[in-house]
């Protein structure tokens, strides 16, 4: 449980569009801390599974690759698939819930605009997606021990991330008609985006067209983008990584705004 | 700015797949009012709610809240508005109270005050006690309640209240009913959708009639209740009496003979019934008892929306006489003769 005094924000001082978002983004919040053993420990269970059996056990197998250990080779592609599917997953499921109750129309009638809800709504999406990836960074520093190259530029990758997956969960909260559907964008375009981004291997051992039709999978930049923050090793620049991932989480929020302010399954 | 209604509609339309749940839709509320919308299932009253607050957008026509367009000023709108609906749309996940202190935050309450507010919309329902239960673990009376308090918790100047008496007991009903009226007193606009006809004849300044989309009548309770017929029920001693020769008495329109008595309608009893108490004394019988119906807002309400109705309803009247909360919709009163 968390002390929920902590996550108000002294506002006697602060504009009201402010006040708004935060009152909706504290929600959002409490709706990840309040409930940490369903939204936040199983993806911490899975992704340390991941690390245990591929890190450690194969790892210690297929040794070096890239010319770092295979678990140190693997852990940002871990990281990063934490931190995509729980912060995709908090802003789907957390908009879809509250159109399938209804409440979403009390935001709706509220005077609360699209980009303050939006806002709002990526801020808990970030927070279940940061605290999944950190503590997944820490499971796995736990067995490698080795220090982070690049700090600012790792926070730098890991929030766009975030942010990113939060609002294209946001077109799937505002899309999903049943919440079978809501699974669809996470089992049959995220998990396989996610396995074939170069991941669990370097992209130098792929084929020429496979490698060259993997620089259309964003998770590559987003994957090589923490590589290189954490070992220092890349298969893209990461400077063009951090680009594109910033000019696709522009393009997908812009997106989430353009659908909000036409109530896309919002309203009638 | 003062004089600006608090509700224009004017010419609302909205069509679903070739259903048109408004069809023109016209109508205006004066702030401070208390306006009921009463008509039948389906009549358009919950899209007319919607279209005001932003989830419905009108096909055609405009409708404008204190001054705000509901299309082009959705913002200013929704800061004047908060609706009580009729289903039960609350996130069950937390305790209303804090449900309460997310909906007063959303409209710009700060942080500091919301909590006070929330306190306070529940105190006002009689849930203080409740604010650390979740929505789901609330009777059916007291969500109705809740309801009514998250409209309450933003403070604001018109409540829309969708049913808000749906599926509550005699109790809780007037409960809610002294609520909203308290708030009507202070100075709060109300519109309320209602399918009873006794909540809308006791709280209601003026009433609109609406019915496919369409505004039947807008007329105070009192007025539209004048609109129906009135019903004279006497007990006659000895023989029967000639029908006709009541008939014949100026303002009757029907009049039913049976066995032990004698059943008149007409437009207003108290302008026929010592003619007809007269005509039949001249038939050399006695009144033993008298009863008066008079005609309420349900029969007014049957008469415009009803299978016969015209659909126009008749004459529409805009009185804005403001009346006292109505006497009981079916007066009787019995005399013994």
């Amino acid at each position: 449980m968390t002390d929920d005094s902590t996550l108000s924000v002294p506002d006697s001082v602060v504009p009201t569009w402010v006040v708004r978002t935060l009152g909706l983004a504290r929600r959002e919040v409490l709706r990840v801390t309040r409930r940490a053993k369903n939204t936040v420990l199983p993806p911490i269970v899975t992704n340390g599974l991941y690390i245990t059996v591929f890190g450690v056990i194969l790892g210690a197998r297929i040794g070096e690759t890239q010319g770092v250990p295979y678990l140190q080779f693997v852990l940002p592609g871990l990281i990063a698939l934490g931190a995509i599917s729980q912060s995709f997953q908090n802003a789907a499921f957390s908009l879809f819930h509250s159109r399938w109750e209804g409440y979403v129309e009390v935001m709706i009638a509220a005077p609360i605009s699209s980009a303050e809800g939006i806002v709002s709504y990526l801020l808990g999406s970030a927070v279940r997606g940061l605290l999944v990836g950190g503590a997944v960074f820490a499971l796995g520093y736990l067995f490698t021990g080795t220090p982070v190259r690049h700090p600012a530029l790792l926070i730098a990758f890991v929030v766009v991330v975030v942010l990113l997956f939060g609002g294209l969960g946001l077109v799937g909260g505002m899309w999903a008609d049943d919440f079978d559907q809501l699974t669809v964008f996470n089992q049959f375009l995220i998990r396989p985006l996610v396995f074939f981004g170069g991941v669990f291997y370097p992209l130098a051992d792929l084929p020429g067209i496979a490698r060259t039709v993997s620089y259309l999978n964003p998770i590559v930049y987003i994957v090589n983008g923490i590589r290189f923050s954490l070992t220092g090793i890349s298969s893209v620049p990461p400077l063009t990584s951090l680009a594109v991932l910033v000019g696709a989480t522009v393009l997908v929020v812009g997106l989430d705004v353009w659908l909000f302010e036409r109530g896309f399954g919002l309203t009638e | 700015m003062t004089n600006t209604p608090a509700i224009e509609a004017e010419g609302l339309v909205k069509r679903y797949d070739g259903v048109r749940a408004l069809d023109g839709l016209t109508l205006s509320v004066d702030r401070g009012e208390f306006f009921g919308l009463l008509g039948p299932n389906g009549a358009g009253k919950t899209t007319f709610i919607e279209t005001l607050v932003g989830l419905v957008e009108p096909t055609a026509g405009q409708a404008a809240v204190f001054g705000n367009d509901v299309e082009t000023e959705q913002q200013a709108v929704r800061n004047h508005v908060s609706v009580a609906p009729q289903e039960f749309n609350v996130d069950r996940f937390f305790p209303i109270q804090e449900v309460l202190e997310h909906a007063a935050r959303i409209h710009g309450v700060r942080a500091s005050d919301a909590r006070e507010r929330a306190a306070e919309a529940l105190e006002s329902v009689g849930l203080a006690a409740k604010g650390d239960r979740k929505f789901r673990a609330l009777s059916g009376g007291m969500k109705r309640r809740f309801l009514l308090a998250r409209a309450l918790v933003s403070d604001p100047d018109l409540l829309i209240l969708d049913e808000p008496t749906a599926g509550v007991d005699v109790e809780i009903r007037r409960d809610i009913w002294n609520v909203v009226q308290r708030l009507n007193d202070d100075g709060m606009t109300v519109l309320l959708t209602t399918h009873y006809i006794e909540e809308a004849e006791r709280l209601c300044d003026r009433v609109c009639v609406v019915d496919g989309g369409q505004t039947v009548v807008v007329d105070t309770p009192g007025q539209l209740r004048r609109r129906g017929t009135d019903t004279i029920r006497a007990e006659i001693d000895g023989e029967r009496v000639h029908a006709n020769r009541l008939r014949a008495v100026d303002g009757v329109d029907d009049v039913a003979v049976t066995s032990d008595g004698v059943t008149v309608r007409a437009e207003r009893a108290e302008s026929v019934l010592a003619a007809v108490v007269t005509a039949v004394s001249r038939q050399g019988r006695t009144v033993e008892t008298l009863e008066v119906d008079r005609a309420s807002l349900e029969d007014a309400f049957v008469d415009l929306t009803g299978p016969g109705a015209d659909g126009s309803g008749g004459p529409e009247s805009d009185e804005t006489t403001t009346s006292q909360p109505s006497e009981r919709s079916r007066q009787s009163s019995t005399t013994e003769q």
